[in-house]
């Protein structure tokens, strides 16, 4: 996974992946506190993916089984999108855990899983930004779908980009059997952005 | 431009802007309350500032809400809610007083974190936009796909039926030209049997006639000379004349057998097409069988043995032509299913009770029907014959026969066991209409001509 340094420098690279570690635990941090629950996480992991292996990847990154996906861009320091993709074990649990009463309807539990991906891609994105030193503004997340296949959640044919740089981290919340795995794609020509936002945090130390 | 303008702009812009704006605190209380918020809410800045939020709107989804809120507070990220998911958090009225359409006013809201110099998020605004507009649309176009799809479900279904009818239209063509064929046939032989059985009868006299004369012969022969004598005897003996004599006898009883044979064959033939008595009558059905038995009989004699058992019900109105080409695929189809050896059981019966129904089974101890394939053997071009074998047609054809008769026809089976096929026809004739049975399948004769005309056209032919 260092086909990254033709586009990053090695040293780029190297502060990425610090600097999302520390960014990732961070935000686990956070959520932890908000959901009191114990959050277990990945280490990051970076790539630089062609566009037609992203369903391939998305689905090495969580296996087999059905899913639930959303969407999320960011904009700011350098722009991108998030995908959160989710196993979500038991939704009524999770569904205490964000506050609501009662089973969920359809459209609250889409509306959960809107909230779950938003507050994992902001807590992450916003806590490599916050080193970086980057002020990030998120869209609205949209949902891709529930009850998907890994492969299926994007379709190669349908992706803007040829090549991405993805950063890749896993959530774990034991207790609610809730995985989630956050997938940051930027696109080839953002990376510049990003390089430039590392060496000047290089510099800074 | 200067800071004060730049800072009155802004301020402008947020009070006047048509979307709603509003911030609270940490303990939510309400910090900012723009004019949007104030106009549709009816509350002015002066009432709910400093107010907690749940208490000024107590119908607001407390719990989550403030999970939310707090969920800004701690992380520091954005939050979002949408009208598809959440319609609207503030219960407000839609700005469509005169056109309508929707309850309340549809709203994505946005929370953003407000930090201060320290970078501590200090205050959560939240923004309020009307989607009302874009809901109504959505839900129109929604409507219009859901309409469309419905369209082209029925089209799709419609297609079926046609390609079903075409077939079986094709089909039943062919049963009918091989009938007239058939029957065309039988009248050209009609008339040699009939000459050939004439001159079969006259041939019988006049060898009665001929034995009587060697008779008075034989009995002269005596009043020959003895040469003579021995020369007649000798003839006599060579072509063993007593043999030829007996022989003649059985030789034309056997041909006036065979004579027979072929006009119960003739008749059959007609009896079974009744090209020339195409209507509708009451029919004796356990005639149908039998004359439908003989016509298919060379399929069937080699394999099954056939068991009738008849208890004489009364003559239903049906189109006789028609009942004898069910009859005859449920017995070819009996006599597929039986393999080698087996037994086929006819048997006739009526159904007590209104309206008044007679029946005929077709019954064989073959190798049974699945329970998947029950439910399709009537659909056109179902088969579970080898390819060349089975049209698919005959079931689905039988089907349409008996629903224009007012009939049914059912069907028992199990795998293994045989199955039995039973034609139900009420005794006295009723008017069909021409719609689709409930859950019956897609057939022939039922797509009307309305429904034809719509199709071609919606097919652009």
């Amino acid at each position: 996974m260092n086909a990254s340094a033709n586009v990053l420098s090695g040293d780029q690279t190297d502060a990425l992946q610090e600097i999302a570690n520390i960014g990732m635990g961070q935000a686990g941090d956070s959520i932890a506190r908000i959901w009191q629950q114990f959050v277990e996480l990945s280490v990051p992991r970076i790539a630089i993916v062609e566009a037609d292996r992203i369903p391939a990847l998305i689905h090495h990154f969580v296996g087999d089984g059905l899913v639930s996906a959303v969407r999320q861009a960011f904009h700011g320091g350098f722009r991108g999108e998030v995908l959160v993709v989710l196993n979500t074990g038991n939704r009524h649990e999770l569904g205490a855990l964000m506050g609501y009463d009662g089973p969920l309807e359809p459209h609250e539990e889409e509306e959960m899983l809107l909230d779950v991906a938003n507050v994992l891609a902001g807590a992450c994105i916003g806590g490599i930004a916050r080193q970086l030193g980057a002020d990030m503004g998120f869209s609205a997340p949209s949902l891709i779908g529930t009850d998907l296949d890994a492969h299926s959640v994007v379709r190669p044919d349908e992706l803007s980009v040829a090549t991405a740089l993805c950063v890749e981290v896993c959530f774990n919340v034991k207790i609610h059997q809730l995985s989630a795995h956050l997938i940051a794609l930027l696109p080839r020509e953002e990376v510049a952005a990003l390089g430039e936002l590392l060496d000047r945090f290089l510099c800074t130390l | 431009m200067d800071e004060t303008t730049h800072l009155r702009l802004l301020g402008f812009i947020v009070e006047r802007l048509e979307v709603g704006i509003l911030a609270v605190d940490r303990q939510c209380r309400i910090v900012l309350w723009n004019r949007f918020m104030e106009t549709h809410s009816g509350r002015l800045l002066d009432a709910v500032q400093g107010q907690n939020l749940f208490d000024c709107f107590p119908e607001l989804p407390a719990s989550w809400l403030k999970r939310k809120i707090d969920s800004v507070f701690v992380l520091g990220n954005y939050a979002f809610t949408s009208w598809e998911q959440r319609p609207f958090l503030f219960r407000f009225k839609h700005n469509r007083p005169i056109t309508g359409g929707v309850d309340e006013m549809r709203q994505n809201c946005t929370f953003l974190p407000l930090r201060d110099a320290s970078g501590e998020v200090k205050m959560v605004v939240l923004t309020l936009a009307d989607y009302t507009d874009t809901a109504l649309i959505q839900r129109r176009l929604q409507a219009a796909i859901l309409e469309s799809e419905t369209e082209r479900r029925k089209q799709r279904a419609l297609l079926r039926r046609l390609q079903g009818a075409k077939a079986q239209l094709f089909q039943s063509e062919k049963l009918a030209s091989i009938g007239q064929l058939a029957a065309g046939v039988a009248h050209e032989i009609n008339n040699p049997v009939g000459f050939v059985t004439a001159n079969l009868g006259s041939m019988e006299r006049y060898l009665g006639d001929l034995t009587q004369l060697i008779g008075a012969y034989d009995a002269a022969a005596t009043a020959l000379p003895a040469a003579q004598a021995a020369a007649v005897q000798q003839i006599r003996q060579k072509l063993d004349y007593e043999f030829i004599r007996e022989d003649l006898t059985a030789l034309i009883k056997e041909s006036r057998e065979g004579l027979d044979h072929i006009r119960r064959i003739i008749l059959d033939l007609k009896d079974f097409t009744r090209v020339d008595q195409d209507g509708w009558q009451a029919a004796d059905l356990e005639k149908s069988c039998d004359s439908t038995l003989n016509v298919v009989w060379n399929e069937l004699k080699y394999k099954a043995q056939i068991v009738k058992e008849y208890t004489h019900p009364p003559h239903p109105e049906c189109i006789p032509g028609q009942i004898n080409q069910v009859l005859m695929n449920l017995l070819v189809n009996a006599g597929h299913a039986i393999g080698d050896q087996g037994t086929i059981t006819l048997r006739t019966g009526a159904q007590a009770g209104e309206p008044r129904e007679v029946w005929v089974e077709v019954q064989d101890s073959g190798h049974g029907i699945a329970a998947g394939d029950l439910k399709r053997i009537f659909d056109p071009f179902f088969t579970t014959k080898a390819v060349g074998q089975g049209t698919g047609l005959g079931l689905s054809v039988s089907y349409s026969i008996m629903r224009r008769h007012g009939g049914r026809i059912e069907v028992r089976s199990e795998p293994g066991q045989g199955a039995c096929f039973r034609l139900v026809l009420p005794v006295q004739r009723t008017e069909i209409s021409d719609q689709s049975p409930p859950d019956g399948p897609d057939l022939a004769g039922e797509v009307s001509a309305e429904e034809l005309l719509a199709l071609e056209e919606t097919d652009g032919r």
